[in-house]
């Protein structure tokens, strides 16, 4: 792993390159792990990258630098709140009702929602099946006082035409005029986007368009979006700007915490502050959480809205629930079992599918209306992946320099490689049995070490301590001291690299709105990656070295 | 079985209601188990208290949207003729919403009671949890699609009309055509 140091390789032509040969070594070793990075051979890149991404949002998603949501109880109140409302059997049953829902629940419903004052009421139902006239007559009904009081209401629709069975029942206000759906409802797209390879929900559309050669912004502006943009001093600057990518299944990626909302502790059977730390990831333990029973986002179930006795707990004036809902987004969203209405969330949990929109919608409005977009997403393409190959060019240039290093010192060995003295103690042991029997026994080794992950751990360590300990008790001092400052240079160089990835993807997330996912295939390259490609790549330059020099040489002689 | 158990088990039998569904308890008493109950005023008197039309039996209708002076203009404590689920009280009051709706019902949630101030248990809240099993149903099953080759189509029966089936939780990209509902 050391990239083989020998004395003989101190004197080389590339030991003696000035600055502009060693930039253009390193951006040849970049491109090539730029390649590598992005060869997606049966679409293995795209895995990798999206779980570096969950990866983070496990270990870091609860940290205000990554994730500045809004949580309810928290300091922060700089953002509206986003309240998801969730109905349930028990909830239908405080009314008489059954799942489906029925058309009628949804107009009392509305009228309930209406007494909390909130921002703006998104129903994430269906309604596209017929109902009764009355009770379509009361939706709209409610739905209208409603926007006479500054409520919008979004209802969800897979198409515009979804809403033709409400303007169907031709509904009349108390002054005889026919109530139109539109006037009442902003229809809004509820099409979820997954990630081809693992079926996680972690990129939200900004629109649905009608096929994938419609014109941006001709879609159906999704549920989030379209509320987003609505409380924006001018929506449809923020709309045309949200919607102007050009690929059709372009989307924004969720940043997602693993902690519950505080507000959700009151219902909650289990606790709400979820921590899950890399350490674990190290010692082959879960990376991410197994389940989300207290979800992100704070979470009003309509029975504790509907009956006190549910939720006794909201004051003699229902101060905490005012406190919660005034001036909320409320997202009105189903839980009934065999519903279907489910998202794989991208720490790999089921939640039901409202959440989906309500963390877009924190999304949107924590990063002030400019979300994280991946770079196949952005515009121009090549300079979002120009910036990937600059930060392996540092990278490289980081390992080029700990090469040069190494071969100033003249160090004797690899640190990584065994002593002499280690070998020749070694040596007899292994020259006790045959070949095959070593064979045999190593390929034995291995297969449990497959077969049992958590041995892999206890296995490599004990090899390190076992090697550690006879080269300590057999190498001369010198040789020690020599491998130790190479281990010590390579670890610096190690913590240099981390320091520029922990940078780049800091500069990447925070200015360029990029999703953190690119830090472990920085990370794989940085450790190891450049040492498996050094030295293939440095023959390759010595070769068309040699092949110019000859040339050259050539072409003077003549 | 014994002499006793028999008529206790008829008896549990005959008790109306006794086999339905009733939703959870809360953790305090039922409003509507206590007699002479009394809506004393609003929880908020600056928000309008959402009126409800109907009955149990025919279901529940959204009527009107009014101040608590136009249910009790003279600010007096309104008696609870009826009640449903603990959670809707009838108040003695059916011209607050300005038409024949018939006797108005309004969510306990926004008024407080005489039953309310007479309870001493505990206020804990009801322990609730999100169901995130992923069951195989039923209810997605396009029972009406037409075959792809004619070949195939062993006998053509038209697709019995779909029965009128109100909302259900939007799931993405809804199917085609919508599924008669199973249950």
């Amino acid at each position: 792993m050391g990239g083989g140091v020998r004395p003989g390789a101190a004197g080389g032509p590339a030991a003696r390159a000035g600055l502009p040969r060693a930039a253009l070594q390193s951006l040849l070793l970049a491109s090539v792990a730029l390649f590598f990075l992005n060869f997606n051979l049966l679409g293995t890149a795209s895995p990798s990258r999206r779980f570096s991404q969950d990866l983070v949002y496990a270990w870091f998603g609860n940290e205000a630098w990554l994730y500045p949501r809004i949580a309810i109880g928290g300091p922060r109140r700089a953002h509206p709140r986003v309240l998801v409302v969730m109905v349930d059997e028990p909830a239908l049953a405080l009314r008489g009702a059954r799942w489906p829902v029925p058309v009628e629940f949804h107009a009392q419903f509305l009228a309930e929602l209406e007494v909390l004052r909130p921002r703006a009421i998104m129903l994430d139902f269906l309604l596209i099946d017929p109902a009764p006239q009355q009770d379509i007559c009361e939706l709209l009904t409610v739905g209208a006082r409603l926007r006479q009081e500054g409520i919008p209401l979004y209802l969800a629709v897979t198409r515009p035409q979804d809403l033709a069975p409400l303007d169907a029942a031709t509904c009349h206000d108390s002054s005889g005029a026919v109530i139109r759906s539109a006037q009442v409802f902003t229809p809004v797209s509820v099409q979820r986007q997954t990630d081809g390879s693992d079926f996680v929900s972690r990129r939200y559309p900004f629109e649905q368009r009608a096929d994938a050669d419609a014109a941006p912004g001709s879609g159906l502006a999704s549920a989030a979006v379209r509320m987003y943009c609505d409380s924006e001093r001018a929506p449809d600057a923020c709309l045309a700007r949200l919607t102007s990518v050009a690929a059709a299944d372009a989307g924004f990626e969720l940043a997602w915490s693993p902690e519950g909302d505080p507000f959700n502790q009151r219902w909650s059977q289990v606790s709400c502050i979820e921590t899950t730390s890399p350490l674990r990831a190290i010692l082959n333990q879960p990376a991410l959480p197994r389940e989300s029973p207290c979800p992100p986002v704070a979470t009003l179930f309509a029975g504790a809205l509907l009956s006190p006795e549910v939720d006794p707990a909201f004051g003699a004036g229902n101060e905490a629930l005012f406190n919660i809902a005034d001036g909320a987004f409320i997202l009105v969203g189903g839980n009934f079992r065999g519903s279907g209405d489910l998202v794989t969330t991208p720490l790999h949990t089921l939640l039901p599918g409202v959440y989906y929109h309500a963390v877009a919608l924190e999304n949107l409005l924590v990063f002030d209306g400019r979300p994280k977009v991946r770079k196949e997403f952005r515009t121009p393409k090549l300079a979002f992946v120009a910036y990937d190959l600059l930060v392996l060019w540092v990278l490289a240039a980081i390992f080029l320099w700990r090469q040069r290093w190494l071969q100033r010192a003249e160090l004797q060995r690899n640190p990584f490689e065994l002593s002499d003295a280690a070998r020749g103690w070694i040596a007899p042991l292994i020259a006790r049995y045959p070949t095959p029997l070593w064979i045999l026994a190593t390929a034995g080794l291995l297969l449990m070490l497959a077969a049992f992950r958590s041995l892999q751990l206890l296995a490599v360590a004990a090899t390190i301590v076992g090697l550690i300990i006879v080269e300590l008790r057999v190498a001369p001092a010198a040789e020690i001291r020599e491998r130790v400052r190479g281990l010590l240079m390579y670890l610096a160089a190690l913590a240099l690299s981390l320091a520029v990835i922990v940078l780049a993807t800091w500069v990447g997330y925070r200015w360029l709105r990029l999703p953190p996912g690119d830090w472990l295939g920085y990370f794989s390259f940085a450790a190891f990656g450049f040492f498996v490609a050094h030295n293939a790549i440095l023959e390759f330059g010595r070769r068309v070295e040699e092949l110019n020099l000859a040339r050259s040489g050539g072409g003077e002689s003549q | 079985m014994s002499r006793w158990l028999q008529p206790a088990l008829l008896a549990l039998a005959i008790v109306p209601g006794a086999w339905a569904d009733e939703p959870a308890q809360g953790a305090t008493a039922d409003a509507c188990l206590v007699l002479n109950n009394r809506i004393l005023g609003p929880r908020a008197p600056d928000r309008l208290l959402p009126l409800l039309s109907g009955d149990p039996a025919k279901g529940f209708h959204a009527a009107c949207a009014v101040p608590w002076s136009k249910l009790s203009p003279a600010n007096h404590p309104l008696p609870v003729t009826d009640c449903y689920r603990g959670s809707l009280l009838q108040v003695a009051n059916d011209a607050a919403c300005g038409r024949q709706t018939g006797p108005l019902w309004v969510d306990s949630r926004w008024v407080v009671t005489s039953a309310e101030l007479q309870d001493t248990h505990a206020h804990a809240v009801i322990c609730q949890q999100l169901d995130t099993g992923a069951w195989a149903g039923t209810r997605d099953l396009q029972l009406d699609c037409v075959p792809a080759k004619k070949e195939l189509s062993l006998e053509s029966v038209p697709p019995a009309p779909a029965a009128p089936r109100p909302a259900e939780p939007a799931a993405g990209p809804a199917p085609a055509a919508p599924a008669p509902a199973a249950k």
